[in-house]
């Protein structure tokens, strides 16, 4: 341990005597306080729903729709929160108590006990969105199985056809906004402060409030199914005016959802920039920083400009659900495709939201295990820069038989074309990095490999959408469904593996199981391919997506689909076991395993709690493989800690 | 790089694109093509096909190539060559591809603007789409539960939609279109294939979706011209005895309900084969429990069934007889 190794946990609750045992149960911060916080707010807002419609004079005083939205979804999540303690800090000072000194006590894990509660230590809240998103992984493919098993016969009515439309609806809003965009939080509230040499996020209490709004929206998601008249079951696009005046009450669990898991992601976006921005080690200027960190930058900033655009859009159709306005029904003047506007318009940035970190990813992971620098470092960056801007010219190409005015299909097909060149750009550079290198085939390797061999084939397929002509024909069949998972399972989920093996020693300290790790990339690929492949083929003979029913002719093709999908499930058990029993026994973990430059594997594993004694002088590029002398930075060495292993340079 | 290992490169690079090309070319990826805007399309999709190929051959020789030829020994921990970077394969591969999309965009749009062009002997069909049925609307004012198209003339599909938004999809056709409430959107089709092709709801439009399906037929002029003629009697002398039966099939009832007198089997609503029944635990007399059903759905909803799944709208698209005819046909049909 390190010099902080301080134990004042006590401090953030109220004491009295030794006898107050119950009363610090009961207001001290943690899951009791938030259990009856949250019916106390989730009563107020019953109480002021109700008031104000007896006072308005609206019948029926109890309307379900308002109350669920108020009290349920709004305040009682608030409540939540102000029980599990991420609001504390704040409201001593807003209400004028006296500030206590920062004690650091809500910093730093000591035992298992600390991951359960309001942490500013960004480690540790990088851990605790892995293991969440993880869970909400689990689950959500658990209802794509849920999904196959109702299509592996063409006429089975194994699931009534509300249930179905939720089960495929859930599935996406899960793995979307509860897996692959909080994992890659995840990974980077870990490396990215430890990469930039910073001793945590710029803004620690945002960076927990942040975790905390995750768990509220996924159980949200899911609780869906609970609700009277079942889930929302018009898509994770929620089309209107489908989602916004033809859905039961689950429908607003999922406006809602998608409102508090938006919020997260913005305030963690905003909270990277001003870190990247304002904390970089000195040397560490912008054309040093790693790849991942450029990563993070550009996808900051694309989830800083494009989420409150999915929050309008869910804004003004939970409006049009709850309180009967028109943003989208036309008798009453909407405008139908303004919803789609408004919705890809961020939906489209968030598929490079959830791709850019993996970029970052893979360019680590390949520079390190092929021990070469990565090739075109400024054009890998700038090419990013370039899918952001460009990114934000493409949305359309979701709605080019949508209706909307004929002439914009083909600017906008343009731009989806030439989105390619930089994707093109960043694979090229990578197997460039590759040509002549030393290769090390460890599972991070492999996942990255596998996630370039897969790109491109979700990529070409891209290509293949973009032209509008080819789209007019396969738009909304499976295989759009094939392409998605080519680029969002074999591209995001391929990297976020990458990632948790490659920092898995850094964040336990332990080493994974290798060979377990390489069965587990194996099932996984060829699961995968098996399971999504044939996808093309039954999407371009015409069978449409998010349906429970469809023609003889596509049986044994869906059945073949459904066997391999179960497949490809199971291989997520080998992944839980290795983390699991590795996490517990694995061989202790060196500080820098994998010969690494970049700064994280500078310090011991895991890092000590305010990563840096001293501010690390940073002096060169992170990818000097190769290159005889070369160094990242200088590390001034440490008297307290044990052992300290130094990067050979 | 060395003679050899450019030899070895464009090996693989062949094998690969050999195999991506045996994928294309075995599996028959599309269905026939019954248009003239199809067969433009599948132009498209093979030129676009094509180029795919090549890269994906160009990467997968390069990566395997790597694979095999640069494995490090599990005890050689040197370091690679430190290449930076090179500018002139930097631009190369920047430039490339930005041409080959270029061609791409280029074929697309004028693809596009011919398929969009209007022929001057054009037939309008008003498409009427709601949950879970299609209304075929001719010119002569009859309409039709499945679409009749005369072979070798452009038709022009204008959509409305009376509730959410629905979309056409007609594989063999190529054609795909959203229908919006609130627009009229229209797509082109020119049949040049007698046939009868699957007419499909691909936009999720709720619980009845997989079920929202018509047929078009394609058939030879002559016949086209026969069938409107016939239909026009049939419209202006309906017999008594069909007539339920014609408004049941027309108005799609078959998409979400089972009715063995019908030979249809959806599940999507109640059974109306055990509709006496269901009169009996709603209380009422069989007759007025079916007119109120249809008129007014959400009046009584059998258990296990959501509420305002059933279009609110027959009421009103029916007329007074119509109706009759229909309470009449599913009273005496109900269980036979």
């Amino acid at each position: 341990m390190t010099t902080a190794t301080l134990d004042h946990h006590d401090l953030t609750a109220p004491t009295g005597g030794g006898g107050n045992t119950v009363r610090r149960l009961l207001l001290g911060a943690g899951f009791i306080r938030a259990a009856w916080m949250f019916c106390l707010f989730g009563a107020i807002g019953f109480g002021l729903v109700v008031v104000f419609r007896w006072w308005g004079g609206w019948h029926p005083l109890f309307d379900m729709q308002p109350i669920t939205l108020v009290s349920l979804l709004v305040a009682g999540p608030l409540g939540f929160l102000a029980g599990i303690g991420a609001f504390d800090y704040w409201t001593y000072y807003a209400l004028g108590f006296p500030t206590r000194a920062e004690d650091h006590s809500g910093h730093g894990a000591r035992s298992w006990r600390d991951y359960f509660r309001v942490n500013t230590d960004h480690k540790v809240i990088g851990v605790q969105y892995l293991v969440t998103t993880i869970f909400f992984f689990i689950v959500g493919g658990f209802l794509a199985m849920l999904v196959r098993v109702q299509l592996a016969r063409p006429n089975s009515h194994f699931f009534d056809p509300q249930t179905y439309n939720g089960l495929f609806s859930v599935h996406a809003s899960l793995m979307i906004f509860l897996f692959v965009i909080p994992a890659f939080a995840g990974l980077a509230n870990f490396v990215v402060p430890l990469m930039l040499g910073a001793p945590d996020m710029a803004f620690p209490r945002l960076n927990a409030l942040s975790f905390w709004l995750l768990p509220i929206a996924g159980i949200m998601m899911l609780s869906s199914f609970i609700v009277p008249g079942g889930a929302f079951a018009c898509g994770w696009t929620g089309y209107a005016p489908l989602c916004s005046s033809h859905q039961p009450l689950g429908a607003i669990f999922f406006n809602q959802g998608v409102q508090w898991a938006g919020a997260s992601s913005i305030m963690t976006a905003l909270n990277f920039l001003v870190t990247i921005i304002t904390m970089r080690a000195p040397g560490l200027t912008f054309w040093r920083m790693p790849l991942l960190v450029w990563a993070n930058f550009t996808t900051s900033l694309l989830v800083v400009i494009a989420t409150p655009f999915i929050a309008g859009s869910q804004f003004f159709s939970m409006f049009d659900h709850v309180m009967h306005t028109s943003f989208f029904n036309t008798s009453g003047g909407g405008y139908p495709l303004g919803y789609q506007h408004i919705f890809w318009f961020y939906s489209h940035p968030a598929v490079y939201i959830m791709m850019l970190p993996g970029f970052g990813i893979v360019s680590e992971v390949i520079s390190v295990f092929s021990r070469k620098p990565i090739f075109g470092y400024r054009l890998m960056a700038l090419s990013l820069m370039a899918i952001v801007v460009l990114g934000f010219s493409v949305w359309a190409h979701h709605m080019f038989t949508s209706g909307m005015s004929s002439w914009l299909r083909v600017p906008m097909m343009v731009t989806t074309l030439l989105i390619a060149v930089p994707t093109g750009i960043k694979i090229f550079s990578w197997l460039a990095t590759m040509w002549e290198g030393k290769l090390h085939f460890n599972t991070p390797m492999l996942f990255a490999l596998g996630f370039i061999s897969m790109f491109v084939i979700g990529g070409l397929s891209g290509i293949m959408l973009g032209a509008v002509p080819i789209d007019i024909h396969v738009t909304d069949t499976y295989f759009v469904v094939a392409h998605l998972h080519y680029v969002l399972f074999g591209g995001s989920v391929f990297t976020i593996f990458a990632g948790i093996y490659y920092w898995y020693p850094k964040m336990t300290g332990r080493m994974y199981d290798e060979r377990l790790g390489k069965l587990h990339f194996w099932l996984t690929f060829v699961g995968f391919n098996l399971t999504f492949f044939p996808m093309h083929i039954i999407g371009t003979e015409g069978m449409p997506r998010r349906v429970a029913e469809y023609a003889p002719k596509f049986a044994s093709m869906n059945m073949f689909i459904s066997l391999a999908s179960f497949g490809l499930g199971a291989s997520v058990l080998v992944f839980l076991y290795n983390v699991i029993t590795s996490w517990k026994n694995g061989p202790i973990a060196p500080s820098n395993p994998w010969r690494a430059l970049t700064l994280e594997w500078q310090v011991t594993s895991p890092p000590p709690i305010f990563n840096f004694d001293q501010i690390p002088q940073v002096v060169g590029s992170p990818y000097e493989y190769g290159v005889p002398g070369a160094q990242h930075a200088v590390l001034a060495p440490s008297p307290t800690h044990e052992v300290e292993e130094v990067a050979a340079p | 790089m060395r003679r050899g290992s450019i030899a070895s490169l464009l090996g693989i690079g062949i094998v690969a694109g050999g195999i991506a090309a045996a994928v294309a070319l075995a599996i028959p990826w599309l269905p026939v093509s019954a248009s003239k805007e199809a067969g433009r399309i599948d132009f498209v999709f093979w030129f676009v096909v094509t180029i795919c190929i090549v890269v994906f051959a160009v990467v997968a020789a390069v990566m395997l190539y790597s694979i095999v030829r640069f494995r490090a020994a599990p005890d050689d921990d040197s370091d690679g060559p430190p290449i930076h970077g090179h500018t002139g394969l930097e631009i190369t591969w920047t430039l490339i591809p930005t041409v080959l999309v270029t061609a791409i965009g280029i074929t697309s749009a004028i693809v596009l603007s011919r398929n969009d062009a209007l022929a001057k002997n054009t037939l309008r069909i008003n498409v009427i789409a709601q949950q879970f049925t299609w209304t075929f609307k001719y010119p002569s004012g009859l309409t039709s539960a499945s679409l009749m198209l005369p072979n070798e003339r452009e038709v022009q599909l204008r959509f409305q939609s009376k509730d959410v938004i629905h979309a056409f999809f007609v594989p063999q056709f190529r054609e795909n279109e959203d229908i919006v409430p609130g627009l009229i959107t229209s797509i082109n089709v020119t049949p040049t294939r007698i046939g009868t092709y699957p007419v499909i709801c691909n936009e999720l439009c709720g619980l009845g979706h997989s079920t929202m399906r018509s047929t078009a037929v394609v058939m030879a002029p002559a016949a086209f011209d026969k069938w409107l003629k016939s239909q026009s009697k049939a419209v202006t002398s309906p017999s008594a005895g069909t007539a339920g039966a014609a408004i049941f099939k027309n108005n799609g009832c078959g998409a979400c309900h089972t009715l063995t007198a019908a030979g249809t089997t959806g599940k999507v609503g109640p059974d109306l084969d055990k509709l006496p029944a269901e009169a009996q635990q709603a209380g009422q007399p069989l007759a007025s429990f079916v007119h109120t059903s249809i008129v007014d759905p959400n009046a009584y909803i059998q258990p296990g069934y959501p509420k305002n799944v059933m279009p609110q709208t027959f009421g009103k698209a029916l007329s007074t007889q119509q109706l009759d005819a229909l309470v009449t046909y599913l009273t005496t049909s109900s269980g036979k």
